[in-house]
């Protein structure tokens, strides 16, 4: 299969999306793979978790293998639209007018047609000394924003049946679609509200997108450490005051997060047929390269189990 | 600090980036407000399921629902959630001069899309529909939960943006699209230039320019009356009683995104009334037995292993390592925000007020729990923690 895979990482803001791509990435760039992680969302997180100061938006050697950029919307469309003017001092004339924008926001996912196609041509680049990719992976924006992304070609190709734009839609389509070539990442932590969303989340995937999903991914999850019996004997001591306070509270504090996170994992397994990859909480309250590794550990047995 | 964030205020506006609880808090602010015996509105925007039901929002949205609050409750809660592309729909249907008109736009294949131009985003239908309920005398107080937005601007700059636009001269452009040619100097360019716009319209099957320059020819109709109503959200945000409450997370990238989301606000020349720091991981001591002399004091009766004392230990320090990077997060916060009002293109701005509330496990839900929540708004320390 020419071209690299696309993972497509997504969920409800907050559930730790970039952590999770990633997590993603330095699992793979770890097994030697090429790997490019794109940012389209929120600037700057991205650049924090991989320890570099910033990504640009051309993709930049951050760790051995492990390549980032920050897709520029305003050049994807620019770019989009070189492509299928003829000349390019047209196209750059149709985008310098205040009113194309206008005209440009009436036809309904240009701008997402303009930031996948980029992302398509990352995929494409060859093999090589320079550029070429096993692996793309997605940061996608939060999920309100994704669904309008990855619908856009499905948007488009009814509109646009013909002409440049209508292959070039048509191809995007085809590697959305493409088991062997795209797989899209949900993202939830053990919180109803995250949950819920993740679902409905997989549903439209799989549905009406047609997107090929992974596993979904319970992010933060606290570890198991007390048995049923070892909760009797510890609400026993609690209630003699046989034990001290902080401990007490602590071990409260666990035996509930691990809760939540088997409920809300029970309820995704029920709700999507498919068992969630879980992946731990870090507590050292910081989230670098290097504080990385266990999730990404976690991540890449999950995902061969 | 409910007293005196309320004192006066016939507007609360709840702002934050994404998931800090900003729906949670502004329906507790708003249950706060009722308790305290005012009329109380709260708008919502995209409440989780369980609120939903906890504060039996009808599916429906844009109307208002009674929230039926305990017995002896001095005041009244009515709930909306917000309905932006309802919304967006009336009120052309409202300003348009006539009928007719509110239907020919309604009906344009592009106005969807160009109405999102237009519109901006939720943000600005939650200002919209928040100046409706302002004109309704029937509420003494207005609870607003704002949309998630990566960017403060997107919410202070939509009456600007939409002033902006209803000003500038794209209108008329649009209503005669082959102006758009008048970028274009040659004859020569201008011939390729009208060839490319043909073209652009049958790439994209829409009668793209026809459409366009008839939404644009009725919609100037319209147009006036979305600017005046623009104007009177701007007034409406800088109002002495409407107040700013500014929701934080205790999580290592929060502290990043508050400051900037800080910044956004002082650069458009708003004060900040509050600051909420949600979901803070603060242990009450009070309720607990007193700690033994002992800091390991493991039980070791029966049952009691090893290994068992060991995982308390290690639940103990890890729940330690969390509480202290919340709070250098919270320290970070504090520090950021003080830099935002000193440095400020404004001058010396009064501090905000300050509140740390407790995380509650699971996540507040039921309308009980947020009641408590509440409560919590007069005296924090009430509220202890929800673990047991």
């Amino acid at each position: 299969m020419p071209g690299a895979r696309l993972a497509i990482v997504t969920g409800k803001g907050g559930v730790g999306k970039t952590t999770v791509a990633a997590a993603l990435a330095r699992a793979a760039a770890q097994e030697g793979r090429r790997v490019l992680v794109v940012e389209i969302a929120s600037p700057g997180r991205m650049a924090s978790v991989l320890d570099v100061d910033e990504l640009r938006s051309d993709p930049l050697e951050v760790h051995p293998h492990l390549h980032a950029v920050a897709l520029d919307e305003a050049r994807a469309l620019e770019h989009l639209v070189d492509g299928l003017l003829p000349l390019r001092f047209l196209s750059r004339q149709l985008l310098s007018s205040e009113t194309f924008r206008i005209v440009a926001a009436a036809v309904p996912g240009i701008l997402e047609i303009a930031i996948l196609a980029q992302v398509e041509e990352w995929m494409r680049a060859r093999s090589g000394r320079r550029g070429g990719y096993d692996l793309v992976i997605l940061d996608a924006p939060a999920s309100g924003h994704s669904v309008p992304l990855l619908s856009s070609p499905r948007t488009l190709s009814g509109l646009a049946a013909i002409g440049p734009l209508g292959d070039t839609v048509r191809r995007i389509s085809r590697c959305l679609t493409d088991p062997r070539r795209t797989m899209a990442f949900v993202v939830a932590i053990p919180e109803e509200w995250a949950v819920a969303e993740a679902v409905e989340l997989v549903d439209s995937l799989r549905g009406e997108l047609a997107v090929p999903v992974a596993r979904p991914v319970l992010n933060a999850t606290f570890p198991r450490r007390f048995s049923k019996k070892d909760e009797k004997l510890l609400d026993e001591a609690g209630r003699n005051g046989t034990i001290d306070p902080d401990l007490l509270i602590a071990g409260r504090y666990f035996l509930q997060r691990r809760k939540s996170a088997q409920k809300q994992g029970k309820a995704l397994r029920k709700a999507t047929g498919l068992k969630p990859v879980e992946l731990p909480f870090v507590f050292s309250g910081t989230m670098t390269w290097e504080d990385l590794d266990p999730v990404s550990e976690a991540l890449r047995a999950g995902l061969a189990a | 600090m409910i007293e005196r964030l309320l004192e006066g205020a016939r507007v609360v506006v709840c702002l934050g980036p994404g998931g800090v609880g900003k729906t949670t808090t502004a329906a507790a602010l708003a249950v706060a407000g009722a308790q305290r015996g005012r009329r109380v509105a709260v708008l919502t925007v995209d409440p989780a399921a369980r609120l939903k039901d906890a504060l039996e929002l009808p599916e429906e949205p844009g109307r208002f629902h009674r929230i039926p609050l305990p017995e002896g409750t001095p005041g009244t809660l009515d709930a909306i959630l917000l309905d932006a592309k309802g919304l967006f729909d009336e009120l052309v249907r409202r300003l348009a001069p006539n009928p007719d008109l509110a239907e020919n736009v309604l009906r344009n294949p592009v106005y969807r899309n160009v109405a999102g131009a237009f519109a901006g985003s939720d943000a600005y239908m939650a200002l919209e529909q928040l100046l409706d309920i302002d004109a309704d005398q029937s509420f003494d107080l207005i609870v607003v939960d704002t949309p998630p937005a990566s960017h403060a601007l997107e919410l202070f700059d939509a009456p600007e943006r939409i002033l902006a636009l209803l000003n500038s001269r794209a209108l008329e452009y649009l209503a005669e699209p082959v102006r758009i040619l008048g970028v274009a100097t040659s004859r020569f360019t201008r011939g390729i230039l009208s060839a490319v716009l043909e073209g652009l319209e049958r790439m994209t099957g829409l009668s793209l320019l026809g459409d366009i320059s008839s939404l644009a020819t009725d919609f100037a109709d319209v147009a006036p009356a979305f600017r005046k109503r623009a104007e009177a959200i701007h007034t409406l945000m800088r109002r002495v009683d409407t107040r700013y409450v500014l929701l934080a997370s205790p999580d290592p990238h929060g502290a990043q995104d508050t400051v900037q989301f800080a910044g956004n606000i002082d650069e458009v020349g708003i004060d900040l009334d509050a600051v909420v720091v949600n979901r803070v991981l603060e242990v009450p001591t009070d309720e607990l037995p007193a700690p033994s002399s002992d800091p390991v004091a493991v039980p070791s009766g029966k049952g009691w292993s090893a290994t068992l004392a060991r995982n308390l230990v290690t639940c103990s320090r890890e729940l330690e390592i969390l509480q202290s990077s919340q709070r250098r997060v919270i320290d970070s916060l504090r520090a950021g925000l003080a830099d935002v009002r000193r440095d400020g293109a404004r001058g010396e701005i009064p501090e905000p007020m300050w509140l740390e509330l407790p995380a509650l496990f699971p996540a507040p839900t039921t309308l009980e729990q947020i009641q408590r929540l509440a409560r919590g708004f007069a005296a924090p320390p009430e509220l202890a923690m929800e673990w047991g």
